[in-house]
């Protein structure tokens, strides 16, 4: 039903609404509300840094581990993240 | 020791692409900043490493969180002892 799922190289995917709560959710992050609550908290800090560093604001915020890489965006008033592993002959994975 | 923060905030905003690059203490107090990041910034930018950092607790590694837009991306990470945010064009 949801695109996310066909992303490729996708592990996981949540979606939440602008205040935080689960829409739907798959993958390794399937009903994991603790990383819908540090997610949450990640993109309200990252509003405070708008206005001190970046005046434009922003689109994505990526967070990336060794092999793997958090990507959340805001559409359609909702919180779109998406886990994605990386394939292991590429540093990261292609831009969606 | 201000030394070497000073050498290493010259050497990263000699990289061309770079716009201004900060560096701040585990508790958020600036360090050093070079170009266009305000050194208020330095509390939020610490808050939002040790943040990423909760996603996965039990990781010995430390996670990069990178913002962007169509213009710009600042790059953050903290080693827990120090956090080093820079702020890049976007590669076009």
């Amino acid at each position: 039903m949801l695109n996310l799922e066909r992303i490729p190289d996708q592990v996981g995917y949540l979606l939440l609404t602008e205040d935080g709560a689960v829409i739907s959710s798959g993958g390794e992050m399937e009903n994991d509300e603790r990383i819908a609550n540090v997610i949450y908290g990640l993109i309200s800090l990252a509003d405070k840094v708008d206005s001190t560093i970046q005046e434009e604001g922003y689109k994505r915020i990526s967070v990336v581990y060794d092999d793997h890489c958090y990507v959340i965006c805001l559409s359609n008033k909702k919180i779109h993240v998406v886990k994605r592993k990386f394939l292991q002959n590429h540093t990261e994975p292609a831009v969606a | 020791m201000e030394r070497s923060i000073i050498k290493c905030l010259d050497n990263i905003s000699e990289v061309a692409s770079v716009r201004g690059c900060l560096l701040a203490d585990e508790q958020g107090l600036c360090l050093g900043v070079r170009g266009g990041i305000s050194p208020q910034s330095s509390g939020v930018i610490t808050a939002l490493s040790q943040q990423a950092g909760l996603l996965e607790p039990h990781s010995t590694k430390h996670p990069v969180v990178i913002l962007e837009n169509d213009f710009r991306q600042c790059y953050i990470h903290g080693n827990g002892k120090v956090v080093t945010a820079i702020q890049k064009t976007a590669a076009s």
